[in-house]
């Protein structure tokens, strides 16, 4: 972990110096009367010292890495189809609309990750998502997006 | 005589159809997810969180608690029969449980979970209504400083006991605090790390947030690798463990009871830290250690017994100091403050439909567990059998139509993404949710209760010592965080070191 512990201490470290100059823009008020900048200060002036100790420890660690990669060579692609899936979910739910947006993506995601039969595909995301329409839109009366379908 | 009174009250209201029904509905929702493994109580209570708007406050908490402990009792039918925790605090159960349902034992192994969880339950709600009132008596004496510093202690506890570096635990706790700080300052009103988005103006929500860490990293973290689960083969008849079973077993599920319950009342403890702590006291009580990890009964009665008494305790801290002691109170103390309701030791006297309806609706939970969990083992076995592929886009829809129908909008679905992102790298590197979550929920109050106590004190962090409860929880936070540093006290309880 010697090598990771360190990069990941870096980008701490960076996320610290980021909510300080962001804090420090906002009022601080005193000691009798903080202001709205004084807890983010603090918790990113902690946030710095704690990510500096780490990277210091990491370094002094004499444990070598185990693992060549953190992330599976074989099986990444998987990850940014999953991720890119749920963006264009995003993008296009209210477009779509809740019924055809929540069909088209699970069809992908049965199909895309590790293939299901087309009847299984395109049954299940059918029934899930006539399902979860059923019970939040009619039953829970959640108000979810109409989109081209009008539903 | 109060308790007779209570006791009445608390009966009264669970027994009203609608709260026996979100009840039943709760603990089943709770066994499903605690045998599914790849979505737990967090993901799930934060998901049906937008759906109980449009129920009672006391349905929708009763539903709520009823998932958490339901999660408890499902959880170790995952690990039992497929050595695969169905929810992380019934992972010291697969130990024994594994074992013994490889000898032929799955029935009993079962049976005594069932059993364990439901006596450790029903006592744990007996100490709860002995204690909570002069609990929440004494907290009456608790101002800003006291508050801020139980909030502090909570954090070190968490850190403390954190599986992991403490270092890390407590970066995250720092990452927290932060997050909790975005939205508009409710002193001065001023906006926060908003950058004029409308969606940020109320503060970061919770949902999207715990969605993301849990529920979303936890999905891009398995389908990296390929799961292949197994279930035991074994013969599920004899479900009722026999006479010398119950001869091993009963003293580990009373000790487990008390252990379970005192950690999951103690900030930053919880059900996970429990079963773990009570795993390892049986096997020091044991006269046989030797047999723990080959399949002895009382390796699966104390922890089951123990995460649900946890479980269950740790309402105590929530319902009668208004501060959660785990991630699934501070999303019960958020599903509380939606609802107007302003949990602390008032909340005994201007809600106690409440607060003794959920206590009532514990024990009648308890009942439907242990007949959900017994007889009908064989439906839950086979919805171990669906596979993943299949599973994923399903967890998947639930978090989006969770972190969706909050507030009907897309910024929240994309800030579920964010989190997810950043909960599988933390989890890559080691970082733990917990911290961050219990932090970012304690970030507004802690930040009231400091700039409070600063006002009062005219400034001076003095006040944090001068007063005698204040006192004792700082000292005790403090003693928490600077232990890796003593010769000697070097070695911290955590899970690592059981397993």
């Amino acid at each position: 972990m010697k090598k990771y512990d360190q990069m990941s201490s870096l980008v701490w470290l960076l996320f610290a110096l980021y909510i300080c100059l962001e804090s420090i823009r906002l009022p601080l008020g005193s000691w009798r009367d903080p202001g709205a900048g004084f807890l983010p200060l603090g918790s990113g002036i902690f946030l710095g010292f704690l990510s500096i100790v780490s990277y210091l420890q990491a370094h002094l660690s004499r444990s070598e890495d185990v693992r060549d990669s953190w992330y599976s060579k074989e099986r990444w692609k998987n990850l940014i189809l999953v991720l890119a899936a749920l963006l264009a979910y995003a993008i296009f739910l209210e477009i779509l609309g809740f019924l055809l947006g929540t069909f088209l993506l699970l069809i992908f995601l049965f199909r895309g990750i590790e293939p299901q039969r087309w009847a299984v595909a395109i049954g299940g995301s059918a029934l899930a998502s006539f399902l979860s329409y059923a019970v939040f839109e009619l039953w829970l009366r959640t108000q979810l997006p109409k989109g081209i379908l009008g539903l | 005589m109060d308790l007779l009174t209570n006791l009445q009250l608390a009966f009264a209201v669970t027994f009203q159809a609608n709260n026996l029904f979100f009840c039943f509905l709760g603990v089943l929702i709770g066994t499903l997810i605690g045998v599914l493994p790849g979505i737990g109580p967090v993901a799930t209570i934060s998901l049906l969180l937008p759906s109980t708007f449009h129920i009672t406050p006391v349905s929708a908490i009763i539903m709520l608690a009823g998932i958490y402990y339901g999660a408890m009792y499902g959880g170790s039918t995952t690990s039992i029969l497929v050595n695969i925790p169905g929810e992380a605090a019934s992972v010291v159960t697969c130990l024994d449980g594994y074992q013994m349902a490889r000898q032929g034992r799955a029935g009993p192994a079962l049976g005594i979970a069932a059993f364990g969880s439901f006596i450790a339950g029903t006592l744990a709600v007996i100490i709860i209504m002995l204690i909570a009132p002069p609990l929440a008596k004494f907290a009456l004496k608790f101002g800003p400083p006291e508050y801020f510093t139980l909030m502090f202690l909570g954090l070190a506890v968490l850190t403390y006991l954190a599986s992991g570096s403490m270092l890390k635990a407590l970066m995250m706790a720092c990452v927290g605090i932060f997050l909790g700080t975005i939205g508009t300052d409710t002193i001065s009103g001023l906006e926060r790390f908003t950058y004029r988005s409308y969606t940020l103006m109320d503060g970061l929500g919770l949902v999207p947030v715990i969605m993301g860490l849990f529920g979303i990293a936890e999905v891009l973290l398995n389908i990296e690798q390929s799961i292949k689960r197994e279930i035991y083969k074994t013969k599920l008849s004899n479900l009722l463990p026999t006479l010398q079973d119950w001869k091993d077993s009963i003293m580990a599920i009373i000790r487990g009871t008390f252990i379970g319950f005192f950690l999951g009342i103690l900030p930053g403890g919880g059900a996970v830290i429990a079963s773990f702590g009570a795993y390892a006291v049986e096997k020091r009580f044991s006269k046989h250690p030797e047999k723990f990890g080959s399949g002895a009964i009382e390796g699966v009665a104390s922890p089951e017994s123990a995460n649900n008494a946890a479980s269950q305790g740790a309402f105590i801290p929530l319902l009668t100091l208004g501060i959660p002691a785990n991630v699934v109170m501070a999303i019960l103390l958020g599903a509380l403050m939606i609802h107007g309701i302003k949990p602390g030791p008032l909340l005994m006297k201007h809600h106690p439909n409440l607060f003794w309806g959920v206590l009532g609706s514990m024990y009648v939970g308890n009942v439907m567990l242990l007949i959900l969990n017994l007889p009908l083992i064989g439906i839950w076995v086979k919805i171990l059998k669906i596979p993943y592929p299949i599973l994923f886009p399903l967890i998947l829809l639930f978090c989006l139509i969770g972190s969706y129908s909050l507030n009907n909008n897309v910024m929240e679905i994309l800030i579920m993404i964010l989190f997810g992102i950043v909960g599988y790298l933390m989890k890559k590197f080691e970082y733990e949710g917990a911290p961050l979550i219990l932090a970012f929920v304690l970030s507004p109050l802690l930040e009231n209760a400091l700039r409070q106590s600063l006002i009062m004190s005219h400034g001076s962090f003095a006040i944090f010592l001068t007063r005698p409860i204040s006192l004792v929880f700082f000292i005790v936070s403090i003693l928490l965080l600077v232990s890796p540093l003593i010769p000697g006290l070097k070695k911290r309880p955590k899970g690592g070191d059981i397993v």
